[in-house]
This record gives C-alpha cells, sequence and structure tokens, in this order.
C-alpha cells in the first residue's frame, strides 16, 4: 500500500484528480484478460494490477514522481496507452502506475522537418498533421494508436521503413528522466533547447535508451523527444467511408499501391532487393497471407470460411510482392518509378493484380486492432532484422517449429510470416504473429515463445527480441556472448535500487521460475538470486 | 468452419443470448478487449489532427483508463467474476457515461465484441445489486411514474404545443410520438414537426394518452420499468392502425426502433409498424418534391450529430446461440456496427437549404462527439455534461460556424444551456425549426 502520507505528497504534486488509489480506478489498468500477449502464463503469473495510478502532465512533475518514488522504494511503471500488453503493466505488489497520457503535447516545425511530442501522443494525429505539411513519419505495424514515443524506443517500423528505413535514426533531442529522478538531455537538448539533432557530444545515448528493441520502461522515462519527420507529397489523401468501412482514397497520380503476384520466394526476394537497388518506391512488403482474409471477412466467421478454404499447398505457391509507389517530388517521377517498377517485376514473372485505389492500413491507419479478429489471442512472437535472404531462411525454420504447436495455435498452414525490405533493401525484416484461443490450454503457447529463441540460438537467427522479451540468461550468452552481463550493468548503474518496471529485465527468467510448466525446458544457467 | 478444417479442436460450446438482463452474457466481450483504445480515439483514419482526438466523452473529461471502455470492460468483468465490488467510483465509471456508442461502433470497426450493449448490461446488474441507478435517477424514474414525463411537469400539459395551426388529425397514417421534451420544453420543435408534416400534405395524429417513451428508465439500467412502458406504448401505438411512428426526438427514435424491440425480445421489424425519425420523412418528401425548402437561410452552419439518431440507430434482432471455437458463434449474428446510421440525410436536407454553408466540425458521424447530456448523464453528473458540452462547442468555435444544429431536443436544450452560460454568440437550433423556416411560404 502506498502511504497516506506519499499520497498526499503525490496529490501535491499532480493535483488530487490526478491520483489514484481507489480499488476501481487501478482496476482499469489490469492488463487482461484481452489483448496483447494477455491470457498468457506471463500475464497471468507476473502482473499485478498497480496500487495507485497518476497522471502528470510536465517533465518536471515527472521528475517529482520519480524522485519520491526513489526515496521511498516505491516501484513505477511508466505507461504511454497501454496497447504492449503485460510488458507495460506493474509486476509487484504495491507499484505506482504512470499513466503519461496528459504529455501529449504536440509541436510541428515544418521547416526543420521535425515534430516534437509527449508520449501520450500517438501516432494517427501525428501523421494527419505531417501529411497537411508535406511530411510524414513511418507508424509502426502495432498501430496508429500507439504512442510514438513508447513505440521508437522499442520499435518503430513499418512497411514504409523500406524507403523512410530504421527508427533510431529518426530520434532527435529528447528528454528522459533517469530512474532516479535526475533528467538526462539527449542530442542538441543537452547543450540549448532546440531539440534538432539527435546527435550530441559525448556518447550518443540512444543505444541505450532503445538498446536493440527497447528495455520496455525499465531505465526511466521518456517525457519529451524529436521526430524526424520526412518529405511527403503534396496532394491530400482523403478519408472515405463509413465505418467499418473506411479508408484513404489515393490521389493515384502521386500516391499508389501495386499488388504483383511472382512465381516464387526467390523471385519475391529478388523483387524486393531490385527494388531496394533501384531506389524506388515508398513500400515493399509481403504480409502474412491470413490478413488478406481479414480485410475481406466481415465478422470472425467469415473470416474462417475464407481461410478455410487454403490448404498448405495453396500458402505454399502464393507469392505476393505489394509496393506502394510515391511521387515525392512530381507525378513524372512516380510515373519513371513505376515504368523501373515494371521493368523489374517482368523479367521475374510478377503480374501487376488490381490493387485498390486506396490505403486501409499503413500509411496513416496501422490497424494492428484487427489482427484479434479471428482468434482472440494474438502476439507477435518474434521479428528479425537482418539480410533480405536470411528471411528466406528465418520463415520456414519458424513455421516448421509453429507445426509443432498448432493446436493451440490456429491453423496457419505454413504461412511463413511478413516479410519485407528496410532501408531499401539493404535489410530485411520478418515477423512471426501467432493466434490462439484463449479458452484452450495456453501452456504450449507459454513453451512455443521460448522455444523459439531457442531455435534462433540454434539457427543463429538474429532476433530482436532479446532481453526484455525472453529469458535473459538464455539469449543473454548466446548473443554477445556477455549482452546479459552488460545489460544488468546499465541497469544497475543507472537504477541501483530497481524501481523503474522491475523486475525488467529479467521478468521473463522470473517468469519461467515461477511457472511450473516452464521448468522442464529450462536447459541454460541463470543465478539463484533472481528476483522471485 | 472449425470442423471442416483439417486441423481440429475440440472447443466446449457456450450458449448466450444478447439480452442486457444477464451480465454472463457478456464476460465473453470483456475478457478480450485488447485495449486498443479504438473506443476512444476518433477513427484513425478520418483522425482530424492533434486537436479533437477523442470520441469518447467519459474518458476525455475523467482521462484516468478506467472511464474509457476498455476500464470499464476490466472493472465489468473483475465484477462479473466476483473479484471486485461496487464503490461509489465504479458507479461513477458506468454511469458518468452517455451511452453514446462511440465506443462500440470504433471498436467494431475492427472486432466484433458488443461493448455498447454490456455497458447496458453493466447498468442492468447496477440495480439487479440494489446500487443503482444514481440518486438523481431515482428522482426522474418517480416523475415518470407518477406523471409520465421526465420532468414531472402535469400530465394534462403535454398537448399545450398545439397551436390551432398544428391540430392532428383523429385517425392518420402517421403517428407524431413528441416525447417529454418537445411536449413541455422545447415546444417549437414539435410545432415545427407538426407543420412539416402538415406542409408535405399529410396528416399526423397522437397517441390517445402519450406517456414518456421511458429512455431514461431503459439507459439507467431500470429494465423493468422501461419495459413495462415499452410494452404499453407498443400496444398503444398498435391500436391506432397507423402505419408509420415518427418522432422528431432521436432518444425517443432509438427506443421506439431499437431499444423497444430489445424489451420486447422481437425484432424492430416485428414492431407491426415503422419508426422514422423526422429528418428520414422530410428528406423523403424533399426528394419527390412534396416539400420544398426554398427559402434561404443565410448562415455558416454545422451539424451535430445525434448519437441515438446516427451510429445508435440501426435495427434491432434479437439472438441466441452458441458460441463455440475461436470465439465463433452460430448462428451467424449480424453485428450492428453503426454503419447504417442516418448520417446523411440530415446533410442532405442542410445542404439543399439556399443560403446554408455546411461545414462539418473535425469529429462527424459515427466519429461524433456526444454532446454530454445522454442517457441520465445530465441528471447525475451536471458538470461531466457540461464539460463534454464544452468540449463540442470547441469544435463548433474552431470552425467558425453561427448556427449549431442537431436533431434532438435534448442536444439542443443542452447545447443551449451551455451556449448561455458561456455567453457564446452561437445560435443553437433542432433541424425541425430550420427545415421549417426554410419552407417555401407560397406553398
Ligand atoms: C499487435 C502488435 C503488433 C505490433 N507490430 C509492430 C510493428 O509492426 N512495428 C512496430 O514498430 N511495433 C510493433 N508493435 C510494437 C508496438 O507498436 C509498441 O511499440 C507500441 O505499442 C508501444 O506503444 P504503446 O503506447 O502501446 O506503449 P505502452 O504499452 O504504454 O508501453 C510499452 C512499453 O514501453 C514502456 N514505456 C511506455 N512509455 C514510456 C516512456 N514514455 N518512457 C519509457 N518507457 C515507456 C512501458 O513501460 C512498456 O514497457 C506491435 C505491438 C503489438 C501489440
Ligand atoms: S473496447 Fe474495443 S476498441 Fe476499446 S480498447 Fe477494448 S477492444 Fe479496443
Ligand atoms: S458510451 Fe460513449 S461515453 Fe460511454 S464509454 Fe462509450 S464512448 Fe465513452
Amino acid at each position: 500500500m502506498i502511504s497516506k502520507e506519499v499520497y498526499r505528497i503525490l496529490e501535491s504534486i499532480v493535483g488530487p484528480e490526478y491520483v489514484s488509489d481507489d480499488p476501481v480506478i487501478c482496476e482499469g489498468y489490469r492488463s487482461g484478460p484481452g489483448g496483447y500477449e494477455n491470457g498468457l502464463g506471463y500475464e497471468r503469473v507476473m502482473t499485478l494490477v498497480p496500487g495507485c495510478v497518476i497522471m502528470p502532465r510536465t517533465t518536471e512533475e515527472v521528475q517529482r514522481i520519480v524522485k519520491v518514488c526513489y526515496r521511498r522504494d516505491i516501484p513505477y511503471v511508466p505507461y504511454s496507452t497501454g496497447f504492449y500488453g503485460p510488458r507495460s503493466h506493474p509486476h509487484v505488489e504495491d507499484a505506482l502506475l504512470i499513466d503519461l497520457k496528459r504529455m501529449n503535447d504536440f509541436v510541428l516545425d515544418e521547416k526543420h522537418f521535425y515534430v516534437e511530442v509527449g508520449p501520450g501522443m500517438v501516432y494517427s494525429p501525428i501523421q494527419e498533421e505531417c501529411m497537411n505539411h508535406g511530411a510524414y513519419v513511418v507508424i509502426g505495424g502495432g498501430g496508429a494508436q500507439a504512442s510514438a514515443i513508447a513505440n521508437l524506443i522499442g520499435d518503430g517500423w513499418s512497411p514504409l521503413s523500406h524507403r523512410i528505413g530504421l527508427p533510431h535514426r529518426r530520434i532527435l533531442g529528447t528528454e528522459v528522466v533517469m530512474p532516479d529522478g535526475e533528467l538526462l538531455r539527449l542530442g542538441s537538448l543537452a547543450t540549448d533547447d532546440d531539440p534538432f539533432w539527435g546527435e550530441s557530444p559525448g556518447p550518443d545515448l540512444r543505444g541505450l535508451l532503445r538498446g536493440y528493441t527497447g528495455l520496455r520502461g525499465c531505465l526511466g522515462i521518456v517525457t519529451r523527444m524529436a521526430i524526424k519527420t520526412l518529405p511527403f507529397q503534396p496532394e491530400r489523401l482523403e478519408p472515405t467511408g463509413v465505418s467499418p468501412d473506411t479508408a484513404l482514397a489515393l490521389p493515384q497520380n502521386r500516391v499508389k499501391w501495386i499488388n504483383f503476384t511472382v512465381p516464387s520466394k526467390e523471385a519475391q526476394v529478388k523483387a524486393m532487393r531490385e527494388i531496394g537497388h533501384a531506389e524506388i518506391a515508398g513500400a515493399v512488403t509481403k504480409v502474412p497471407l491470413f490478413w488478406r482474409a481479414i480485410a475481406k471477412a466481415e465478422c470472425k466467421e467469415e473470416f474462417w470460411d475464407i481461410w478455410g478454404q487454403e490448404t498448405e499447398e495453396s500458402i505454399a505457391n502464393f507469392f505476393i510482392v505489394r509496393v506502394l509507389l510515391i511521387g515525392f517530388t512530381s507525378e513524372e517521377q512516380m510515373a519513371y518509378d513505376e515504368k523501373v517498377l515494371m521493368d523489374i517485376m517482368e523479367p521475374l514473372g510478377g503480374i501487376a493484380r488490381r490493387t485498390k485505389p486506396s490505403d486501409e492500413s499503413w500509411i496513416k491507419n496501422a490497424d494492428s486492432a484487427g489482427m484479434w479478429l479471428m482468434c482472440g489471442g494474438y502476439v507477435s512472437l518474434d521479428y528479425v532484422i537482418e539480410t533480405l535472404t536470411q528471411s528466406i531462411e528465418h520463415g520456414p525454420t519458424y513455421a516448421d517449429l509453429k507445426k509443432k504447436y498448432t493446436p493451440p495455435l490456429m491453423p496457419d498452414y505454413g504461412d511463413p510470416g511478413w516479410f519485407q525490405s528496410f532501408e531499401l533493401g539493404h535489410q530485411g525484416y520478418s515477423e512471426f504473429l501467432i493466434y490462439w484461443d484463449p479458452d484452450d490450454d495456453t501452456d504450449p503457447v507459454d513453451r512455443f515463445y521460448v522455444d523459439t529463441s531457442k531455435m534462433n540460438i540454434k539457427n543463429r537467427f538474429y532476433t530482436s527480441l532479446l532481453g526484455p522479451h525472453q529469458p535473459l540468461y538464455l539469449t543473454g550468452p548466446k548473443y554477445g556472448p556477455n549482452y546479459h552481463e552488460f545489460l544488468l550493468k546499465v541497469k544497475d548503474e543507472f537504477d541501483p535500487k530497481w524501481m523503474s518496471h522491475p523486475p525488467v529485465p529479467l521478468a521473463h527468467d522470473v517468469f519461467v521460475e515461477r511457472a511450473p510448466w516452464m521448468h522442464a525446458m529450462k536447459d541454460w544457467e541463470s543465478p539463484d538470486d533472481l528476483p522471485k | 468452419m472449425a470442423e471442416e478444417l483439417n486441423v481440429r479442436y475440440y472447443k466446449p460450446r457456450d450458449e448466450f443470448k444478447l439480452d442486457v438482463t444477464d451480465i454472463e452474457n457478456f464476460v465473453y466481450d470483456m475478457s478480450r478487449c485488447i485495449k486498443c483504445k479504438g473506443c476512444t480515439w476518433v477513427e484513425h483514419t478520418y483522425m482530424p489532427g492533434a486537436k479533437f482526438m477523442t470520441r469518447c466523452p467519459s474518458a476525455t473529461i475523467y482521462e484516468f483508463d478506467a472511464y474509457g471502455a476498455y476500464g470499464k470492460m476490466r472493472i465489468g468483468h473483475a465484477m462479473a467474476e466476483g473479484l471486485l465490488d461496487w464503490n461509489e467510483k465504479a458507479l461513477e465509471v458506468m454511469y458518468a457515461c452517455t451511452l453514446c456508442g462511440a465506443c462500440d461502433v470504433g471498436c467494431k470497426r475492427n472486432l466484433d465484441l458488443e461493448i455498447g450493449l454490456t455497458l447496458e448490461s453493466l447498468r442492468v446488474k447496477a440495480v439487479q445489486d440494489g446500487v443503482g441507478p444514481m440518486p438523481a435517477h431515482k428522482k426522474l424514474a418517480a416523475n415518470i411514474e407518477k406523471k409520465h414525463n421526465f420532468y414531472g411537469a402535469a400530465h394534462k400539459d403535454r398537448k399545450g404545443w398545439l397551436t390551432e395551426e398544428t391540430q392532428p388529425a383523429r385517425k392518420a397514417d402517421i403517428v407524431y410520438f413528441v416525447g417529454c421534451n418537445a411536449s413541455y420544453k422545447n415546444q417549437e420543435i414539435a410545432r415545427s414537426t407538426a407543420k412539416i408534416i402538415q406542409a408535405a400534405g399529410d396528416d399526423f395524429m397522437l397517441l390517445p394518452n402519450e406517456w414518456c417513451c421511458g429512455n431514461t428508465l431503459f439507459s439507467v439500467g431500470l429494465y423493468d420499468e422501461a419495459k413495462a412502458l415499452a410494452e404499453r406504448n407498443v400496444e398503444a401505438m398498435r391500436k391506432t392502425g397507423a402505419r408509420t411512428l415518427l418522432t422528431s426526438c432521436a432518444e425517443g427514435y432509438r427506443m421506439w426502433k431499437v431499444d423497444y424491440p430489445k424489451l420486447l425480445d422481437i425484432a424492430t421489424e416485428d414492431l407491426g409498424f415503422e419508426v422514422i425519425h423526422l429528418v428520414e420523412y422530410a428528406g423523403d418528401r424533399i426528394a419527390n418534391g412534396a416539400l420544398k425548402t426554398t427559402r434561404p437561410f443565410e448562415t455558416r452552419m454545422t451539424y451535430h450529430d445525434s448519437c441515438s439518431l446516427s451510429r445508435l440507430s440501426e435495427p434491432w434482432t434479437p439472438y441466441e446461440g452458441k458460441r463455440g471455437w475461436m470465439g465463433c458463434v452460430e448462428p451467424r449474428l449480424k453485428r450492428r456496427r453503426g454503419k447504417n446510421g442516418v448520417y446523411f440525410p440530415p446533410r442532405d436536407i442542410l445542404k439543399g437549404i439556399p443560403g446554408v454553408n455546411l461545414v462539418e466540425m473535425p469529429r462527424m458521424r459515427e466519429n461524433a462527439f456526444c454532446c454530454g447530456a445522454g442517457r441520465g448523464t445530465k441528471e447525475a453528473f451536471p458538470d461531466f455534461a457540461r464539460r463534454a458540452a464544452n468540449h463540442r462547442l470547441e469544435e463548433v468555435r474552431e470552425i467558425g460556424a453561427e448556427t449549431l444544429v442537431a436533431a434532438c431536443p435534448w442536444c439542443k436544450s443542452h447545447f443551449s444551456e451551455v451556449t448561455g452560460e458561456n455567453g457564446d454568440a452561437i445560435q443553437v437550433l433542432d433541424i425541425a425549426e430550420v427545415i421549417c423556416a426554410s419552407l417555401d411560404a407560397s406553398a
């Protein structure tokens, strides 16, 4: 319990209407039972309802809150929108959940191509404002409803990353309240109030901030960030339709999706690489085939009607490349890009299919919520950013392992997941998503999660989901080989009392210890003094 | 479906019904909420920018997650599982909510969850558990029981709006159900409606003894009381032999079209008569030339979608079935997603009036932000209702509209009150008044 005295201090920081330890208000912040990774063992074993919730408005208030926590040994968890499932929710008793939604300031600097936001600002408004000023950002595939800051300190990619590239480069001046309440200003914010530069004198701490895929709230709280925007094209993408049938109508002379079918996986990858090398297109991607069924279906029952028609053979023989053309500088530029694209696709046997002149997902509305339509249980289990070639190997290996766990996983007929080009083909991205019925026995899903780590280690695939998502003592010694030691030293240095979202980054290690159904899998060493 | 797939699963089948008197029917929906907050944000395709980003008044004003549908679902789920008890906060969370349906259509953009029905069911549960409704609602319920109207005014004055010009026929094909607000408060709406019907060359009659529609009773969870009114009113309407029931009130429209059938466990189409709102009627009569809205009205105008006419107004069909593998239901359920709400007729009417410059607010149609008054909210949480209205009025100011038009007397009452308090120079009108004023005087 947070004492009355501390509660009063918290009230004096934010005002009484923005702090509550009422059990009903706290229950409203429960992670599950539904949603990302919820319903699985990790949520059931590792998450708790917060003991208290507070909603600061300014960086200074965050600092003061965190200082109180540090002085009084109160564990806390930063929470921007809370969409990211159990990992965004308290793992220990009586934690203070710091809900950052009121910190939703937004400034757009048209001339210098950046926006400056607080953690409460989500993506779709940012994109709308940017597009109205001839710019755009990548909305992470996790959704237009995600906090841009929370997304950029952990993830930050979508098909648009083909051109725009990896997220860390787009993080400019940033303000972080460190675990003990000290204020850290990164980039040009370190020297004055101009957030224009991401780099600053001295070590670039953005690496620590997001690591490879983020430290998920265990290294303090980002309260402000300038995000680089990129030049777009001037014409309006007009929202059309009535919900649920809405889309952005694309000005076809300047923005256009084209779907190609190609004869083989090799052709798919070759197309992606060549499109990248030709430096054309705004996005080049292949998404899981069942997403098409989701898009077509009016309801979950209809999804199963459509998807139930597929077979391993039909899936294995269907290859699609989805290309987004953008006339960044002019209509002529897009017309030229289209010719180059056709020159690439034709010898590869690519056939341009009829494609809707609209965008339902990716440009402004990255729509991850629809992914729960057919099953109700979902997690994006593994993503790998490497070369395009490795995504061809990773996919089938993963699909094989998945078979072992189906059911309870959804029958996906061996669909090898989502892969695409990043950074104009210099990198490939593959991501694997799993779906299940939360009413089934989900213990195998928990085991599959860790088994994918073992598969990645065995096959030397470079997974993105290291420390905070997998047992650190399983992955750390294999990637590095001292990745875990390095990460824990950083954690100890900045957060010696482990108040910022404990026990992350050891949360998955703790989960494996606590969940009896995971014990048989544990064939790696970990210290005896893991937080219990 | 599942059985025909080559991967087979065993799955027990749970029976359920879209019946709000038993919260167990909605445990599935509550348990599947994914915290995407699609219920609170304006749909991302239509997201207007860094201002006016939300469409849930409850979450916008109170801000804690508990007040958004995702919080209400978690709290409701914990209650249904017996893990959490009612307290004062829980009542505020459940009742400081306009049941505006924004969450329901937002959620159903992507998912098949029955969020709106769950919220209704949670209020019925509050009453069943002996904690609801709020004290202010109990007063209203007493008014309705004793005087058959919301205000506790004398029943004999219900027809006080009638003038010599606007006399009803003794028998007609259209019954105009006036409702409490237009009968007692905004009588100009009732008069305008009557004039419009007459101008179109039609007659209308009134119910022989009109009583309150029971919207507030139903909305606050007083299910049995609302059901008794539904039975009485539907019976009275059937007895008239008229084929059409017309309302000028959005809340009344929704009651008659959606919630009476729900209360009576029948489909809207089985009511035995058609329920239409004035805007549907007028839209139709303008299209066939019976009404001519030719008199100019020079104004920069905006239209506010009253929730009960727009996203809440799709017809009702009872449903009973089984939920099985992956949550699929049998037989098939046609979900009410708000797509066929009455969004376009009022806009077409207004655009057709010479001089009207109709400008949309950033949040419109299924994304509109409720006025804050509806469904028992204003009576129990007046401050919340005022703040919600002010939030909406900011949008009106933002687009520089001089005239704000709604299609519900309750919206008009609330907006007028708040603009009056603020000293805003915004003219608030009901669409009935606007149509009436634009009718060709020579016709
Ligand atoms: C279904 C699904 C699909 C996804 N697909 C993609 C994808 O394709 N591309 C992609 O880029 N991402 C993807 N993601 C990741 C996702 O977009 C997250 O990055 C995003 O959800 C984080 O934003 P949030 O508002 O949900 O964060 P939250 O849930 O609020 O927080 C996420 C984590 O960050 C911490 N945190 C939150 N705010 C702060 C802060 N201000 N300072 C420090 N720590 C903080 C929290 O403690 C938590 O650990 C996916 C996620 C889901 C659920
Ligand atoms: S109620 Fe629906 S839209 Fe809202 S958070 Fe839950 S799942 Fe998302
Ligand atoms: S009914 Fe309206 S006010 Fe209530 S939770 Fe849903 S969107 Fe919010």
